[in-house]
């Protein structure tokens, strides 16, 4: 069986959570060490408040 | 009036965002309030609110918070806004976050070496991606985000399956590992019995049914609900139910989902039967029938957890069937005690598996129910706001979660429902599900019986309220507790969702 499955199932999770940070509040109080991570969405651009821009002016 | 402000390159898990919102929503003087991210979904639901975007400028990677209102708070409403977000008032004391968070998966890996599973939350266009980074760093994955692409998980679980590795999700809102509570669930003892849910409330209910009968479970693993279907073939239902069978430490195998595809149910019996390990499937209102060398093969939650706790405690399985069977007579006689009531059956669901046993267990009792997660498409609701004769709604669908939260987590939603509900002369019989454990409101009872006292001023005693909770005395709602603010209601409470969905029909049977 792959290690890390194994370790989870065998000796419990240790977490990493990405999001909702509720989550890793509750698991740190059930005493399961966990690292949040400062996620963010990849960088991209918008073009739509230019096209509801436009759609005003006409 | 109203009032936009941008934070640029900010972001805020969507949770977070909304229980800002509802916090300022409900200050003085303010009509709407709404903290997003600047996705095009997004701008088009401020639009649609009537905010004027035309003089912002801003990205998806910036935050919009957005208030309308009253002139005078609009700017109060900003800056606790702000306030909020920096500090939630919902976090409790010890509870702070800490001060380093790592940017990278690879940061976070190097802060936490051991860590075996990453716990997914952000947005579904997203989450697919984060997951398959994961598991190429060799971690075992719990997607919690909905909205990832069928064609995303299947790319997901092909990989976690070539790397020996467990992908509980998308959708998984629970799961339970060695004890320990994942997303929404409940504190219940460990001991001999493991479960694997295509079905996150349904998980929730057969481990509650479980700890009821004093019987403990090791692990919980969600798949999500479209793993039994026949376009992800039930890679994961397999996987789990493979491990498992292989753990000295599970003594009785559990099952449990809506029916799967039949190629799938026909995999996980063959797997099973293989098995040394006594296993229950628990396919919701499935067409199986009959058990046969040492699978048993029930069709409800309830029943589900009662087979098991008898096979974990070595005790017979007849005996307990036949238990549930004169538990039944009971519900009849409580029936006959507060009924006959007349007209329409109203279920209002947070659960999607709870809200679907209902559905099943109703249909036998009452005939067609409509829903917007209906038995069979020809009885889907045609506006999930207006009940048509017999209706249960799941408020856990996209049409009630856009932008707002979970029902579990925001119930304000439904405790409106019970009022335009009692409006309706027509109705008899509103039933509902409370489900608490982490992740849930912390005090659901407190609203929705507030609920059920202004739907009883508008209908007297016309209407009978039956309810179930979905939930622990160790939980931090405390089960008892929840109960007995419901009872003081008026709520006619049951100690399982299968009982409060018979209960009900049977007042309205007679």
């Amino acid at each position: 069986m792959n290690e890390r499955l194994q370790d989870l199932l065998k000796n419990g999770p240790k977490v990493i959570n990405i999001g909702v940070e509720q989550f890793a509040l509750d698991l740190k109080e059930q005493e399961v060490p966990t690292v949040q991570m400062d996620w963010r969405p990849p960088q991209v651009e918008s073009d739509l408040l230019s096209k509801l821009k436009k759609l005003r002016k006409k | 009036m109203q009032r936009l402000e941008v934070m640029p390159r900010t972001y805020y898990d969507s949770i977070t965002l909304m229980r800002v919102a509802k916090e300022i929503t409900g200050m003085e003087g303010i009509e709407n309030a709404s903290l997003s991210m600047g996705t095009e979904a997004n701008l088009r639901i401020l639009a649609a609110a009537g905010f004027d975007l035309s003089e912002i400028n801003v990205t998806p990677n910036d935050l919009v918070i957005a208030v309308s209102g009253e002139d005078a708070v609009l700017d109060e409403a900003l800056s606790k806004a702000k306030e909020y977000l920096a500090n939630p008032p919902w976090k409790k004391e010890g509870g702070k976050s800490e001060s380093y968070k790592p940017r990278s998966l690879d940061g976070a890996i190097s802060v936490l070496p051991e860590a075996n599973i990453a716990m997914i939350s952000v947005a579904g266009r997203y989450a697919g991606d984060v997951a398959l980074d994961c598991l190429h760093r060799g971690l075992n994955v719990m997607l919690y985000s909905d909205n990832v692409p069928l064609e995303k998980e299947i790319e997901i679980k092909k990989l976690a399956r070539e790397k020996g590795l467990f992908v509980m999700g998308p959708d998984c809102g629970t799961a339970i590992v060695r004890g320990v509570a994942m997303g929404m669930a409940n504190i219940c003892p460990t001991g001999p019995v493991s479960i694997v849910a295509a079905a996150g409330t349904g998980l929730q209910e057969v481990h509650v049914q479980l700890a009821k009968r004093g019987v403990g479970t090791l692990h919980g693993i969600g798949t999500g609900g479209r793993d039994v279907r026949a376009e992800v073939g039930g890679i994961m239902v397999e996987m789990a139910t493979e491990r498992l069978l292989e753990d000295d430490e599970v003594e009785v195998l559990v099952v449990i989902g809506k029916p799967p595809a039949p190629e799938v149910e026909k995999k996980i019996l063959e797997r099973i039967s293989r098995g040394d390990k006594p296993a229950v499937l628990g396919f919701i209102g499935g067409e199986s029938r009959g058990d046969r060398d040492g699978v048993y093969i029930c069709t409800e939650l309830e029943e589900t957890a009662a087979v098991a706790a008898a096979l974990a405690k070595g005790e017979d399985v007849a005996e307990a069937r036949k238990e549930l069977d004169s538990a039944e007579e009971s519900l009849r006689e409580l029936a006959g005690k507060h009924g006959p009531r007349k007209g329409w059956l109203r279920g209002l669901y947070s659960g999607g598996t709870l809200c679907y046993e209902a559905q099943v267990i109703a249909k036998e009792l009452l005939g067609p129910i409509h829903s917007n997660t209906p038995l069979k498409k020809d009885l889907k609701l045609e506006d999930s706001l207006t009940s048509v004769e017999h209706t249960i709604v799941d408020f856990g669908e996209d049409e009630f979660t856009q932008g707002r939260l979970h029902p579990m987590i925001d119930v304000s939603l439904r405790a409106g429902r019970f009022v335009e509900e009692a409006k309706d002369p027509g109705v008899g019989v509103i039933l509902f599900d409370v489900v608490i454990g982490y992740g849930c409101n912390p005090d659901p009872a407190r609203e929705l019986a507030e609920g059920v006292l202004k739907a009883k001023a508008v209908a007297g005693d016309r209407i009978a309220f039956v309810a179930s909770i979905c939930g622990t005395e160790t939980d931090p709602q405390n089960a008892a507790r929840q109960r007995s603010i419901l009872e003081d209601a008026g709520v006619l409470v049951c100690e399982s969702n299968a009982r409060a969905a018979r209960l009900a029909s049977y007042l309205l049977k007679g």
